[in-house]
């Protein structure tokens, strides 16, 4: 659907995008993480046409947005960072608007317009004025705008910046819905948001695409070692050097707890090194209360895969 | 085409809507009025016919009312798109450029025709209150020049004032930046025609003073050289702008 080739961008003062590939496939749906001036709304821009590159190209649907930067973007539908509107318009004029400038015949451009309210639970407020609606019904509003034409790809930039909690989950709800017949592409710089709704992640970080791989495969590459936790009732000192003796593990954290618990976080090589652990506290005599495998959550991949390349997000 | 009517009608709504529109079309008419009854006294003071004829459409009120009126009513056109950012929106749908600059401009000049309008009423008034025997008066051939005359240098301002809109998104520079480069250039050239004493200035001045082109006009003197000017640099103008818009920045 979208094939990106050694995409390169350069503003006056900086390069914004530095010779990025990635591919996204039909029907997929993608989240494009990255930390807030990393390059992930000028690459939307560019996929949209907004933007010219400096070098590269890209390909959407099989046509060349430099060239045939007309055929590529009747088949986006592309809500932009700050989903822009006009404020004095009313919600029905609006989306009627949009409809005939993205070239929705006239005979269909009334039930288009109905469905993708329906869709986006805009029915109730289309005699509404745009600049009096909340947050995240303008969202919407840019939403069933990006859907009018029934595009084959919808690119969103931030769909959810901006809007509160329940909007937030709304918004997810309804891209999910959305992706059963689109393909997407959304930028967040949530990690949460990407957990939530994406099956595979881009992440980029100052301007380079960092990596790119579902989200159980990002966690499995970086986390082939484990933290264990472990609670134990002993001494402090002495706890932390046996297992420390102990080939392969290494206390990287500890707290004695005011209820006179011992807690250990334990970097491991494999979690199962569980194993041995109990075997050290049966020896010791120690009594265990806790022993598990801690979960890694997006987040700490995110700040790994940062880290890792010498940058903090 | 169809594109290009939906962003006509877009534009006309949002000028209509926006309520600069209405404070300018007062401010506009109240002049005008001011303007008529002016020429109304000067008639009733044993004045020309034909120097009465001229206040109707470039009495110097109007001449220097327009360089003021048309940054208002242009400013709006393309600042507030980069402003709110539906610029970018705009330009990711099938919307060519040229289509986008056409629309606005032909919004624009439509709302500055309605400002216009009163002098129909007026021209109406005239021709009740003056039948004099053998002498048609408002004449009508002067009457229609006028009205291209109109047309032709208001097409001309709000060109300038949609590339400078073009330019920024900020209103007011886009205002103020327009009505320096009009008003500056009217005064200007009209200071050439009229004041100078180098009679080679003075002929310079004549030929390219809006003031000089608008008295003709009024007297019914339909010049082709006048017509081609304008037209040129109005094109010259929308031509700047549709590159000032591809240009992109955001």
């Amino acid at each position: 659907m979208i094939k990106v080739s050694e995409v390169t961008k350069k503003y006056p003062a900086r390069l914004a995008v530095d010779n990025i590939s990635f591919e996204v496939n039909r029907g997929e749906i993608v989240g494009f993480l990255g930390p807030n001036g990393a390059g992930k709304t000028t690459t939307m821009r560019m996929l949209a046409g907004y933007f010219p590159m400096n070098s590269g190209s890209i390909e959407v649907a099989g046509f060349d947005v430099r060239k045939d930067a007309r055929e590529v973007r009747k088949r986006i539908g592309y809500l932009p960072e700050s989903c822009p509107l006009y404020p004095e318009m009313r919600v029905d004029e609006y989306l009627r608007f949009r409809a005939e400038l993205k070239g929705v015949k006239s005979s269909a451009r009334k039930a288009k317009i109905a469905e993708v309210k329906e869709q986006c639970g805009l029915t109730d407020v289309g005699k509404r004025i745009i600049g009096q609606l909340s947050k995240g019904y303008r969202q919407r509003v840019g939403l069933a705008d990006s859907l009018v034409h029934d595009p084959d790809l919808l690119i969103l930039d931030e769909p959810t910046v901006g809007l509160d909690p329940i909007q937030i989950r709304q918004v997810r709800e309804l891209i999910k819905q959305l992706a059963e017949r689109h393909t997407i592409l959304l930028s967040t710089h949530i990690l949460q948001e990407v957990e939530a709704i994406c099956e595979r992640i881009l992440i980029i970080n100052e301007g380079k695409i960092v990596a790119s791989d579902t989200e159980e495969n990002l966690h499995r590459k970086l986390h082939a070692c484990a933290v264990i936790e472990m609670e134990v009732a002993a001494e402090k000192a002495h706890a932390i050097g046996r297992v420390n003796a102990l080939p392969g593990l290494d206390v990287r954290n500890s707290n004695a707890l005011p209820d006179g618990w011992l807690r250990m976080e334990i970097e491991a090589d494999s979690p199962e090194m569980r194993v041995d652990l109990f075997n050290l506290a049966v020896t010791e005599g120690w009594v265990l209360r806790e022993l598990s495998e801690q979960e890694h959550s997006l987040e700490d991949t995110f700040v790994q895969i940062t880290r890792n390349l010498g940058v903090t997000p | 085409m169809n594109v290009f009517f939906s962003l006509f009608k877009k534009e006309l709504r949002t000028c209509f809507l926006s309520p600069i529109a209405y404070v300018v079309m007062f401010f506009f008419w109240a002049l005008t009025g001011g303007n008529f009854v002016w020429l109304l006294s000067q008639l009733a003071h044993g004045e020309s016919l034909t120097v009465a004829a001229q206040l109707m459409f470039s009495g110097p009120l109007l001449t220097f009312a327009l360089p003021v009126v048309i940054p208002l009513i242009t400013m709006r056109l393309f600042a507030e798109e980069r402003k709110l950012g539906t610029l970018e929106s705009l330009l990711t749908t099938s919307v060519r450029v040229p289509e986008l600059v056409l629309s606005k401009f032909a919004g624009a000049l439509v709302f500055y025709m309605v400002l216009w309008l009163p002098i129909l009423v007026y021209a109406y008034i005239q021709s009740r209150l003056c039948p004099a025997e053998g002498i048609a008066f408002p004449d009508a051939g002067a009457l229609r020049a006028g009205g291209l005359g109109v047309v032709l240098v208001g097409g001309l301002y709000v060109s300038v004032g949609l590339f400078m809109s073009s330019l920024t998104s900020n209103q007011i520079v886009a205002a103020i930046s327009g009505f320096a480069l009009l008003f500056g250039s009217t005064l200007g050239m009209a200071i050439m025609a009229y004041s100078s004493t180098t009679s080679s200035i003075r002929i310079v001045g004549q030929y390219l003073s809006s003031f000089a082109h608008m008295m003709d006009f009024s007297r019914g003197i339909v010049d082709s050289r006048t017509i081609v000017l304008y037209l040129s640099y109005t094109a010259l103008f929308l031509f700047t702008s549709v590159k000032a818009v591809e240009a992109r920045r955001p």
